[in-house]
């Protein structure tokens, strides 16, 4: 885990990390949230929709923003004051997921940093993209 | 820039931060009068006056303002100094 503190961080730097979305984070995505929509559970039915597969969770994309945040930029000196993002393509199990932050602007009235965020598939294409503000604790 | 003017543009950044164009602001505006002001949304205000006005604010000055009116006030202050 990064401990970068407000000063260490510059603008400009940059954090990335990969993971893999798999049926294992769909299913305790939808124990934890109840969000049972067959869109990303039932096959048939998102094909019906025009989709390949099940369609992974939006928001469980969105959750690894909290990882980003919580782990890599700046770590664990963290405190997330909002995000917000939009979801350019859709994602599905087993897709491989590169999740990455630029800081675009740092305020020292308030400790906080902005960072601009994208999370790209396997392919490259950008899946979700959006920016954060994030409180960084003496 | 006069403190009237200084108003109008403080009004234009509540409108734009609480996205609501209806926002009255006046001197006595505090953050008991809008539901949303809250300390992040505090921060926001702060972050966009710093923006619009050219300004640095320190945490010691925004942390002592009553209402809008003490913010224009300090607002008026600080384009003086520069």
């Amino acid at each position: 885990m990064n401990t970068y503190t407000f000063d260490e961080i510059s603008v400009g730097q940059t954090e990335s990390f990969t993971v893999r979305l798999t049926d294992k984070e769909m299913d305790a995505f939808r124990e934890i949230t109840g969000d049972i929509n067959p869109l990303h559970k039932d096959d048939a039915y998102a094909a019906e929709k025009g989709h390949k597969s099940r369609v992974a969770f939006g928001m469980l994309t969105a959750s690894y923003l909290s990882t980003l945040a919580g782990v890599y930029m700046p770590g664990e000196r963290s405190l997330i004051q909002s995000v917000e993002i939009k979801f350019s393509q859709p994602v599905y199990p087993g897709d491989e997921l590169t999740v990455s932050g630029e800081v675009t602007e740092k305020n020292d009235t308030f400790n906080l940093i902005k960072v601009k965020v994208s999370v790209r598939n396997q392919e490259g294409k950008k899946v979700l993209k959006g920016s954060m503000q994030i409180g960084v604790m003496e | 820039m006069d403190r009237s003017e200084i108003m109008e543009r403080i009004t234009e950044i509540f409108r734009d931060v609480f996205d609501d164009d209806s926002l009255i602001i006046k001197d006595e505006t505090n953050s008991e009068d809008i539901e949303d002001w809250d300390s992040l949304e505090h921060i926001n205000l702060v972050l966009a006056m710093e923006k619009d006005f050219g300004l640095k604010f320190n945490l010691k000055e925004v942390g002592e303002l009553a209402n809008v009116g003490e913010m224009a006030d300090l607002i008026a202050r600080k384009l003086q100094e520069k």
